[in-house]
């Protein structure tokens, strides 16, 4: 699949722009589905394609093509965050969209997301596209399989260190340089990291 | 106890693998030195970013799936909304005329262009009648909706498209001079019939949608067009 010809996209030509969502779909949807495979499945593609669509309207304020990805992936996070959003305030029957903070590990609502998606939303798409390419630039691959075995996947050191093939006293050391390049991020975006300060209080 | 073990034993803590014992081992160095709380509190935040940002950074990166092709007509309209038809590049005829003889050798382009006026009298315009079929034709449908146009504009010969870029060309092409000339576009995947054009001077735009059949929709256009010669 080839990458897209970014002025030819600025231009509106039709073939680029064909390219282009071939190219993109599986970072919009891989997103959306991420985010709204358990509670809204049937929402997924919608999602994708509407951040393909946005992104026609944003296309002109890019600056290389390297930017599309995280652009469309932060759109579709967004997306999905606000779809879940209404989704659980009509459930609700209120009729208003609540935090989802708020609903948090709420034993009264088990359908409701435990939700751990709270700071990245109260990012700009635009900022959460930017923070998006510095995370990929900050973490190498091999620091992100760990961090990924560790938080997301519940492994211990011992089954990572086996996993990897590396000593149990180096998937400490990769944990560390992994938060501390999160650290890094956080401070590098504000709002981020105020969200997060509220998040410990 | 230094940086890293700390380290391990808060991350041991987060994760929900610590013992009793160790838990308790992290809670009264925590009390007792107010830099490891800070650094345990700033740990818990750094773990909750990690636990967003990874996830979405892996499906940001994601290569599997395939663009569903029922959304293509939809995107284009998209992109001709938003950033209009893209300039024509300005070639020199000689370099330009091979690619349509290619395209007029090709088995799917269908038919080939003709320039037709449409009414006898002086000033009326000369009307161009396109499909865009993206999605790739289904033949019977198909073919029921080029009789269609044909029947709608029976003196102008329909061209076909497949690429939206050889569109985006032909809808460039202007005959010479300053005689009204209208074009009319059926985009099927988008389900629209657009009609632009220039008439003594001024700039001409609508778009049809064909919301219940293709025959209506084309009505439509056509009384637009001669509407336009009342004016």
């Amino acid at each position: 699949m080839n990458v897209p010809d970014l002025k030819a996209l600025q231009r509106g030509d039709g073939d680029a722009w064909e390219e282009a969502w071939r190219w993109l779909w599986p970072a919009a949807f891989g997103v959306a589905q991420m985010k709204l495979q358990p509670f809204l499945p049937g929402d997924v593609e919608d999602v994708a394609i509407e951040a393909l669509e946005e992104l026609v309207d944003k296309v002109r304020a890019v600056k290389a093509v390297e930017e599309l990805k995280p652009l469309v992936a932060s759109i579709a996070h967004h997306r999905a965050v606000s779809r879940l959003r209404e989704h659980f305030a009509a459930k609700r029957g209120a009729g208003k969209t609540a935090s989802l903070d708020a609903l948090q590990n709420d034993p009264e609502r088990p359908w409701e997301p435990a939700s751990d998606e709270l700071a990245l939303a109260s990012l700009e798409q635009m900022e959460l596209a930017a923070l998006l390419r510095e995370a990929q630039a900050e973490l190498k691959p091999e620091q992100r399989a760990i961090l990924g075995d560790f938080f997301l996947h519940g492994l211990s050191y011992e089954q990572i260190a086996a996993k990897h093939g590396v000593a149990v006293g180096t998937v400490g050391v990769y944990l560390k340089r992994g938060l501390d390049a999160m650290r890094r991020l956080g401070a590098r975006h504000p709002k981020l990291l105020k969200e997060l300060e509220a998040f410990l209080r | 106890m230094n940086d890293q073990s700390f380290f391990d034993l808060a991350m041991k803590v987060i994760a929900r693998q610590s013992t009793d014992a160790e838990r308790a081992d992290l809670e009264s160095l925590v009390a007792a030195q107010p830099e490891l709380k800070a650094e345990w509190e700033r740990l818990q935040a750094d773990t909750r970013l990690a636990k967003e940002v990874l996830p979405l950074t892996a499906a940001a990166e994601s290569t599997a799936g395939e663009f569903p092709a029922y959304a293509r007509g939809r995107l284009q309209t998209k992109v001709r909304q938003t950033l209009g038809r893209p300039e024509t590049e300005r070639k020199p005829a000689a370099a330009n005329w091979w690619k349509w003889v290619l395209a007029l050798a090709t088995p799917v382009a269908l038919v080939a262009l003709l320039l037709v006026p449409m009414f006898s009298r002086p000033g009326t315009p000369v009307i161009q009648v396109a499909m865009l079929d993206s999605a790739g034709a289904i033949r019977g449908a198909d073919t029921n909706e080029t009789l269609l146009l044909q029947q709608q504009w029976p003196e102008t010969t329909m061209q076909n498209f497949e690429k939206p870029g050889d569109l985006d060309a032909w809808e460039q092409n202007w005959p010479a001079g300053n005689k009204p000339a209208v074009k009319v576009i059926y985009d099927r995947a988008a389900g629209e019939i657009r009609v632009l054009g220039r008439w003594e001077g001024k700039p001409l735009q609508k778009t049809f949608l064909v919301e219940r059949d293709l025959a209506s929709a084309l009505r439509q256009a056509e009384a637009f067009i001669r509407e336009q010669g009342k004016h």
